[in-house]
């Protein structure tokens, strides 16, 4: 090799341009309403009228109490473009694309028109208000799911501007899914546009929707695909945050038919939020992934990867599935295993007692055989 | 964001150490009353000193998760359980819940309140003839 100067990252400063991908604005109604256009400033601008106390007036959320909401922490303002220069120099970014806050539940305002008009408003005020390429300060340009067509219009009137970098979908709410043919226009659009799509949850809107969603989608496979996972992730995380494996320390359970990398991903986010969130969850005495160590067991089929052998021995190896892993088939059903799937790329990289506790062994524990 | 500390001296002066001594005085007893806290800067490092009912509780205020300011975030108590597993508001005024991301602290010894991976260092912290110290 003649390369004098490897080409080695060290810090920070050696990487060249930053660019945050998902910096966000903590935009409020009353910052975008004065941008409201006809029908909807008249609607909304008038001397009286009473919300009778709803928290957020047009935009739904459930009322979920997070550390925020508490002040246990105290998340910055950003509603300003000064604000956005403080955040700036704070993540130490070169450009970012600003993404709302408020805006994430716009796919949950009731009145589907008055959703399409307030992302119009939102929009005005990014532009007006936040938008500064000079200062490497991009924006998503926010749409409503619940109007296509009009979400599609939205991207045309935005596409030229050089300060919009992308379109961003509320995904947490959107009903039906995001595979349907009435998104198509918007599609259309945004491709023509050259703007990518952001795709942000959040976790008041889903509450709203989630998991019916999956009613709306009209196949067997993405159903198939996520379901099993997703739905093994929310009991999950239910479980753990109200103590049934403390109250219930006796208690084995096996979580079965969903594959397997979701679940170390699983034990690590739900770790993560629980480092942030220990009141909502004070039955806990050890981290969440701990006692899915303890208290809980995979089954493999159906096992994806199985074609990469680099992904499954990690896989393996991040939930010590030589203690946690039981071998299954799913015979007869379509999408079952043969018994040695796995065997065949696990003995590449692991030991005959960590393969005989999966094929057997630790079943036999488990259920006492 | 915005500030939750009652009073503080802020970081600005640096603080000198006693001759001869590691102790360093932070305050005027009278100037750091129950439920109060002040931070300071000695020799670099930012020691965050709580007064709680009295008992004087020094810690590092850099949270060990992402060097947040833990120490200077909201003081209050945090949820648990009691005996018949229902919910109760418990430990008030001794829990610092970094500003950053809320990971929580107990002021008394260091520990984040869900792990023991986690600990913020504690200092020795007393009063003595009127001043508030602390030994590094």
């Amino acid at each position: 090799m003649a390369s004098a100067t490897p080409d080695q990252v060290r810090s920070l400063d050696d990487l060249g341009t930053i660019v945050d991908t998902d910096f966000h604005l903590t935009e409020r109604q009353e910052d975008i309403f004065p941008y409201l256009e006809s029908p909807f400033d008249e609607m909304l601008t008038s001397a009286s009228g009473d919300d009778y106390g709803y928290l957020g007036r047009v935009y739904p959320a459930t009322g979920m109490v997070y550390s925020v909401t508490m002040g246990k922490a105290d998340s910055e303002t950003v509603r300003t473009r000064e604000d956005v220069l403080a955040g700036k120099e704070f993540i130490g970014w070169d450009a970012a694309i600003a993404t709302p806050t408020q805006n994430l539940y716009l796919g949950a305002v009731h009145h589907d028109d008055l959703a399409a008009g307030l992302a119009t408003a939102y929009n005005n005020w990014l532009l007006d208000e936040i938008v500064d390429t000079d200062e490497g300060i991009y924006g998503a340009a926010v749409v409503a799911p619940q109007k296509p067509v009009k979400a599609a219009e939205e991207v045309d009137r935005r596409a030229d501007e050089d300060g919009i970098a992308a379109v961003m979908i509320p995904s947490g709410s959107v009903d039906p899914t995001l595979g349907n043919e009435r998104y198509y226009p918007l599609y259309e659009a945004c491709e023509r546009a050259g703007l990518p799509i952001k795709m942000h949850n959040a976790g008041g809107t889903m509450m709203t929707r989630f998991p019916s969603t999956w009613k709306s989608m009209s196949r067997a496979l993405p159903v198939h695909v996520t379901s099993h996972n997703m739905m093994h992730q929310t009991n999950l995380a239910d479980m753990l945050t109200q103590g049934v494996p403390v109250r219930f320390p006796d208690l084995e359970f096996v979580v079965q038919e969903s594959g397997l990398g979701w679940y170390p991903y699983f034990m690590r986010r739900m770790d993560h939020d629980y480092m942030g969130a220990k009141w909502d969850a004070p039955m806990l005495e050890k981290l969440p992934s701990e006692y899915l160590d303890d208290q809980f067991y995979l089954t493999s089929q159906p096992v994806e990867g199985a074609d990469d052998p680099q992904y499954l021995n990690a896989v393996m190896r991040l939930f010590d599935g030589d203690e946690n892993l039981m071998f299954s088939s799913d015979y007869p059903h379509f999408d079952f295993d043969d018994t040695d799937a796995l065997l065949r790329i696990l003995r590449s990289e692991f030991d005959g007692q960590a393969l005989r506790n999966v094929y057997g062994e630790t079943a036999t524990e488990v259920y006492d055989l | 964001m915005t500030d939750h500390t009652p009073t503080s001296t802020g970081t600005d002066e640096p603080i000198e150490a006693d001759e001869h001594t590691d102790r360093h005085r932070v305050a005027a007893a009278v100037d750091l009353p129950p439920g109060d806290r002040v931070v300071v800067d000695v020799e670099g490092r930012e020691v965050a000193v709580f007064n709680v009912d009295g008992e004087y509780h020094a810690l590092s205020n850099y949270c060990p998760h992402q060097g947040g300011p833990a120490c200077e975030g909201l003081v209050s108590g945090t949820l648990e359980v009691d005996g018949d597993d229902e919910l109760v508001w418990d430990r008030a005024g001794e829990i610092v819940a970094c500003p950053w991301h809320g990971w929580e602290f107990d002021v008394t010894d260091g520990h984040h309140t869900a792990s023991d991976r986690y600990r913020l260092p504690v200092y020795e912290a007393y009063a003595e003839d009127g001043d508030v110290y602390i030994e590094l």
